[in-house]
């Protein structure tokens, strides 16, 4: 068994190795290398089966017990400073391991589908290694500077990716928001590091948390200064997992492909977040401030993400609000100390979650055929509707997924979220009574996602709403709000197709009704759907398998066994109960309004006007940021240009002082007079020093 | 001859400068024989600096090596003297390592090639010249004579205000160098014994006023040429107007001068005024970083963003010196060293950008991603790379800044949280011009007017070969940094426990990292 964890390193480096022949042959051979479009494919492919099947391995042996395995080797010193790099394997490292791996595969088989007719299909292949790399390579980090590294360079890859289509400025723009949002969190985070090292000395985790406590008790650092340094921390996975109040750069993120939508903006960089606050637990479980903190920011997201998500009619947004308002609950559970759950639900998040957007992928792709590549009709649900003719499978996995989003029992995000809920109450009411009412928020979205999609009539051919919603978009660019989009989406980014979009004739759109989507995407949502319902089952309260090997670093075994000794049945049904409850009455509610009619959804919208429009326009978050940073930013900037040009430019040019002697003064000078006679004086200088040399 | 006894260093001084004398006398007539030559020379030159270092020089010796001292005018106790040490050998082989390749970037040069190369090579010796001399003299001499040839590929071969920009040039430096020769000359005839040997220099017991005058005016000369603000302003005009390879030499090495002067006089020579001077280093250094930061972000000219870029990066150097920490001087110098290889390939991406569009205004770019994809895929490594993305150069160096100045004892808390915080601010807002400017180039759809310019093809090989040639080390330093930190850690230590001995608060404390707790992690 020692073996593997001596080779572990191979995990993060077989990606990386391919992304960069890949990239290499990319940028050496560009025709050939695109021309072998599912060689490169099958090679990547492979290589991350690989990693997969390693860390399938280490999961294994971690289950039956083996010890945490830490390899280093030093990386940069200077004096009395070393650092070391290297990697880790412990429960929650192998745990990560196998959820990135298997869930990036899938989505690398989806990928042949999906990305079949773009012309960067190999480049899409060079960017899935990289991501898959660095995230790899982050959760297998020993210590908090790796962890930065690699949480940088994940975000790299999210910037690629969402500007994958570089032609189209509105993924531009995403593209740069992610990057310099996560950039503001990174700063946090920086800052945090900087400060714990200041404070003890250390980059490790263990360490870093018992020195800081024993500091705080001593004495020698002020309460309030370790506050500061959790809260600082906290702010990088804020950003990364999009968390209020820098969660606005995941919904434009939805600009980029959809597969990366359902790897990198669901499934695993946006848990990301969620498994630093984990890593860093030894340090922020003695700050219950901070904990405080992330608890309730994770509660307010959660809230905040659903109610946004009720008005969305893009699927794909509407699933970007229900990643931000789940990430609230993990990053919930891990505020109030429910360590466990946060990561369970991490866990069978990144599975129905991948699979609702690989399904809503899926659902845009058949889409296209009757719309045409354009974003604006083939994404928006107002155009779908009883698709489940067409598409039977992605039907019956889109809505598996919705029932374990839900928390129907037995699908896997009951369970999790269950046991969130269920410690919520213990600890704090009023974060449970958040959760819970988002709960029922999250079953009636989620239904209203479905049954707009895949029930009813199919409405992809009403010409009116088609008009409607064209001459919305363009309304939208003309006042300014929205950049022109090319009218051409996923699946192609052929300039002649662009052309004859233009031209009021898509040659794509070649259908009356959408089709199932070919095997290698219907495959991955299959394979995705057995978890989804299944995995939920090894952390059920009556015998919690993943409790007992995912627990807090603080926490033994024993402890962990005593507190699932103390399980009560008549309180867990109580609990459980009441969820699926509030569930059930949001599917009724979604069902009434838009399965069967009889509540017109529009004329309660007309009665809460307001409510209406704050969650039609996100909060008015965008506005607010674009208005206070974006723009003071520039004007700032201006500003300071203005100043160095006149000011200090003129001021050290003596301008005025040249002016003021003769207008000729500078025109002299430019002349090459002067300066031509400094030349003299210097080469004379020279001369004679040379001469002086000589003799 | 004994192979150790050999004059390595002025060989590889004189040998460049030797050669561009031939120039003038080469059979040449369409230009082409002439750039061959020029790049067989840097080529050779940069093979014997590897040889020689590699086979001569020995790591864990602060001191100087490879020394030569020749006297030359001794009325004036002028000696031909040259040595490395930690702090210049690195800066030698990025010296010879960029103007190889700017050489080789100077390619399409068809105006006065002959002259052109003369000055390349001669500018290839005067450059490692300034970093080898170990006499304050001779120093001040191959300062001057390196702006010689600056200037005049300035004026000659510059953009539309070259002129202007040259002049500009010409009076800053030489003005701020004024300052080094009276600088030096007071040194050298303070106390009992003349001299202008650099040790000898730096053994003198000087008086603080003294040092502090002298301090001062060997820091507005090296101000002028790192740039500090506000000395800065020659820079965009200088960048804005050069041709490429003239810009890699500017940014790679040109404003490394600065640096390596600024550590080896003001901080080495005057360490008592250093402790003095640190903390308006620190401050001048945030400014830097900050300042032309936004700066660099409202720029709407391609060329005079990525200069002020330059400038908001060399910021960092300045903390770092001022941190009397190992980790902080050594991040210093790292940086120094990576902003030499992400410099030049930045300058050398907007060149070639420059030559296919035409235009170095970005509201006349877009969307010329889809017809450049080489151009973009390497702009934008250049670009993370630039903005400290982990695994290059760049991010290691900032870290280590980071991390030392935070760590430094010579400063209150409050004053570290305060400098700390406004550096960070510089890493956001690094990201954003950056990107911007990528944006503003590379995405959208495609602008008609510029797609239909015959000019606008994908990089050719060369081009792709210069920027992998400088991909290679700053992704090589930023994936194991202690390659090259080893190279010159032992003279920075030394150095640094000489800065922290003139600290009278420091000076019975041990260096901080260990006065703390043990830093050692990981190791099981």
């Amino acid at each position: 068994m020692e073996e593997i964890y001596q080779y572990a390193w191979l995990i993060p480096v077989l990606p990386l190795v391919g992304a960069m022949l890949v990239g290499l042959g990319l940028i050496s051979w560009n025709q050939v290398t695109n021309r072998l479009r599912q060689i490169n494919a099958v090679f990547v492919v492979s290589l991350l089966g690989a990693a997969m099947f390693l860390s399938c391995a280490l999961l294994w042996s971690q289950i039956q017990g083996h010890a945490p395995y830490t390899r280093t080797l030093e990386w940069a010193a200077a004096g009395n400073f070393h650092l070391n790099m290297g990697y880790t394997i412990d429960h929650l490292t192998a745990l990560m391991l196998v959820i990135v791996t298997t869930v990036a595969f899938l989505v690398m088989v989806y990928t042949d589908g999906y990305m079949a007719h773009d012309p960067g299909y190999v480049r899409f292949y060079a960017y899935l290694s990289l991501f898959s790399s660095s995230m790899l390579g982050l959760v297998v980090s020993p210590n908090l500077v790796q962890i930065y590294i690699f949480w940088e360079l994940v975000g790299m890859c999210s910037y690629l990716l969402v500007g994958f289509w570089y032609d189209r400025p509105s993924a531009a723009d995403a593209a740069q928001k992610a990057f310099v949002v996560n950039r503001v969190g990174d700063f946090g985070l920086l800052l945090g590091i900087l400060g714990l090292y200041w404070a003890t000395g250390s980059f490790e985790f263990g360490e870093m948390g018992d020195r800081l406590q024993d500091l705080v008790q001593s004495g020698s650092i002020s309460n309030f200064l370790a506050i500061v340094f959790a809260i600082l921390v906290f702010l990088g996975p804020v950003a990364k997992s999009a968390q209020f109040p820098l969660h606005v750069w995941l919904p434009d993120a939805m600009e980029g492909p959809t597969p990366i939508s359902a790897l990198i903006h669901a499934a695993t960089m946006v848990a990301a977040g969620v498994f630093l606050i984990a890593r860093m637990y030894p340090i922020f479980e003695g700050v219950p401030a901070a904990m405080n903190v992330i608890a309730y920011t994770g509660a307010f997201t959660a809230f905040l993400g659903a109610t946004i998500a009720i008005t969305q009619n893009d699927i794909k947004k509407g699933l970007a609000y229900s990643t931000i308002s789940q990430l609230g609950y993990m990053v919930m559970a891990m505020g109030i100390g429910s360590y466990s759950a946060g990561l369970f639900h991490l866990m069978t998040h990144a599975y129905f979650k991948a699979m609702l957007f690989l399904g809503s992928g899926s659902v845009i792709h058949g889409m296209e055929a009757v719309v045409g590549h354009d974003p604006s009709l083939a994404q928006d649900m107002r155009m779908m509707g009883g698709l489940r003719k067409y598409m039977p499978i992605t039907a019956i996995t889109f809505l598996i997924g919705c029932l374990a989003i839900s928390g129907i029992p037995p699908f896997a995000g009951f369970w999790s979220k269950d046991e969130i809920l269920g410690n919520a109450f213990a600890a704090n009411p009023v974060l449970w009574a958040v959760g819970y009412l988002t709960a029922g928020i999250t079953a009636f979205y989620m239904f209203r996602m479905y049954f707009s999609t895949f029930e009813g009539k199919f409405r992809g051919n009403e010409t009116e709403i088609r008009h409607q919603l064209k001459s919305a978009d363009a309304m939208a660019v003309a006042a300014g709000f929205k950049e022109p989009v090319p009218a051409f989406g996923p699946g192609a980014m052929d300039t002649r197709e662009l052309a004859a979009t233009h031209a009021g004739h898509d040659p794509h759109a070649h259908s009356e009704y959408p089709h199932e989507s070919p095997w290698t995407m219907v495959l991955p949502l299959m394979l995705l759907a057995v978890p989804s319902m299944l995995v939920g089952l090894v952390g059920t309260p009556y015998a919690n398998y993943f409790e007992e090997f995912i627990f807090p670093p603080s926490e033994t075994l024993a402890e962990v066994a005593q507190k699932a000794a103390e399980f009560n049945q008549t309180e867990f049904f109580v609990m459980a109960g009441s969820s699926v409850g509030i569930s059930l009455i949001g599917i009724t509610l979604a069902s009434l309004m838009y399965l069967q009619g009889k509540i017109n959804p529009a004329a309660i919208a007309a009665k809460i006007k307001p409510l209406y429009e704050l969650s039609l326009n996100k909060w008015y978050f965008d506005d607010i940021y674009d208005l206070a940073f974006v723009k003071g930013l520039r004007r700032l900037a201006r500003q300071v240009m203005e100043v160095d040009f006149r000011v200090v430019d003129g001021a050290v040019n003596l301008t005025g002082f040249f002016t003021l002697i003769s207008g000729e003064g500078l025109k002299y000078l430019e002349n090459g007079r002067a300066q031509f006679y400094a030349l003299i004086v210097f080469g004379a200088v020279l001369g004679l020093v040379i001469l002086f040399g000589v003799t | 001859m004994n192979i150790a006894n050999f004059p390595w260093l002025t060989t590889i001084i004189l040998f460049p400068i030797a050669a561009s004398l031939l120039i003038p006398i080469l059979p040449d007539k369409d230009g082409k024989t002439v750039r061959w030559y020029s790049l067989i020379v840097g080529l050779i030159d940069f093979a014997l600096i590897v040889y020689v270092f590699y086979s001569q020089y020995d790591f864990s010796n602060p001191d100087l090596q490879l020394v030569e001292s020749y006297p030359w005018i001794p009325q004036l106790d002028l000696n031909w003297s040259v040595g490395v040490d930690g702090l210049s050998m690195p800066l030698v082989i990025l010296t010879g390592f960029i103007t190889t390749l700017a050489t080789l970037a100077a390619w399409p040069v068809t105006l006065k090639p002959r002259l052109f190369y003369f000055l390349l090579l001669a500018m290839y010796g005067g450059q490692i010249a300034v970093f080898a001399v170990q006499d304050m003299l001779l120093f001040f001499l191959v300062w001057e004579l390196e702006l010689v040839p600056v200037y005049f590929l300035l004026s000659i071969w510059g953009g539309k205000k070259r002129q202007y920009a040259a002049t500009k040039f010409i009076l800053y430096t030489a003005g701020g160098s004024l300052f080094i020769l009276v600088a030096a000359l007071t040194m050298g005839f303070y106390g009992d014994t003349v001299t202008f040997d650099m040790r000898s220099l730096g053994l003198k017991d000087y008086a603080l006023n003294f040092q502090l005058w002298v301090y001062a005016g060997f820091l507005i000369a090296y101000a002028v040429k790192l740039p500090i603000f506000p000395l800065h302003t020659w820079l965009p005009d200088a960048h804005g107007e050069a041709t490429a390879p003239v810009h890699m030499l500017l940014a790679g090495i040109l404003l490394k001068m600065g640096g390596y002067a600024l550590i080896r006089m003001n901080a080495q020579m005057l360490p008592d005024a250093h402790a003095y001077f640190a903390p308006a280093l620190v401050i001048l250094g945030v400014v830097n970083i900050i300042y032309a930061a936004l700066t660099s972000f409202a720029q709407r000219n391609l060329k005079r963003k990525i200069a002020y870029s330059s400038i908001s990066h060399m910021g960092f150097v300045l903390i770092g010196i001022a941190t009397f920490t190992d980790l902080g001087l050594n991040g210093a110098v790292l940086q120094m060293v990576s902003h030499g290889l992400i410099g030049a390939s930045l300058f050398f991406l907007v060149g070639a950008t420059y030559d296919r569009t035409h235009t170095l205004m970005l509201d006349e770019m877009g969307g010329v991603g889809q017809k450049m994809q080489k151009i973009f895929a390497m702009f934008t490594t250049c670009s993370m790379a630039s903005l400290a993305l982990p695994g290059m150069s760049g991010f290691v160096a900032e870290l280590m800044i980071f991390v030392g100045f935070s760590n430094s004892d010579a400063y209150s808390p409050t004053f570290k949280i305060i400098v700390v915080f406004l550096m960070a601010v510089g890493v956001i807002l690094t990201p954003i011009y950056l990107l911007s400017m990528l944006r503003e180039i590379f995405y959208g759809a495609e602008n008609k007017e510029l797609i239909s310019h015959e000019a606008l093809i994908d990089a050719e090989p060369r081009e792709v070969f210069i920027i992998a040639c400088l991909l290679v080390p700053i992704i090589g330093i930023g994936l194991y940094p202690k390659m090259l930190t080893q190279v010159y850690d032992a003279t920075t230590v030394q150095l640094t426990a000489r800065l922290r001995d003139s600290v009278p608060s420091l000076a019975q404390q041990q260096v901080p990292t260990v006065s703390f707790r043990a830093p050692e992690i990981g190791v099981r």
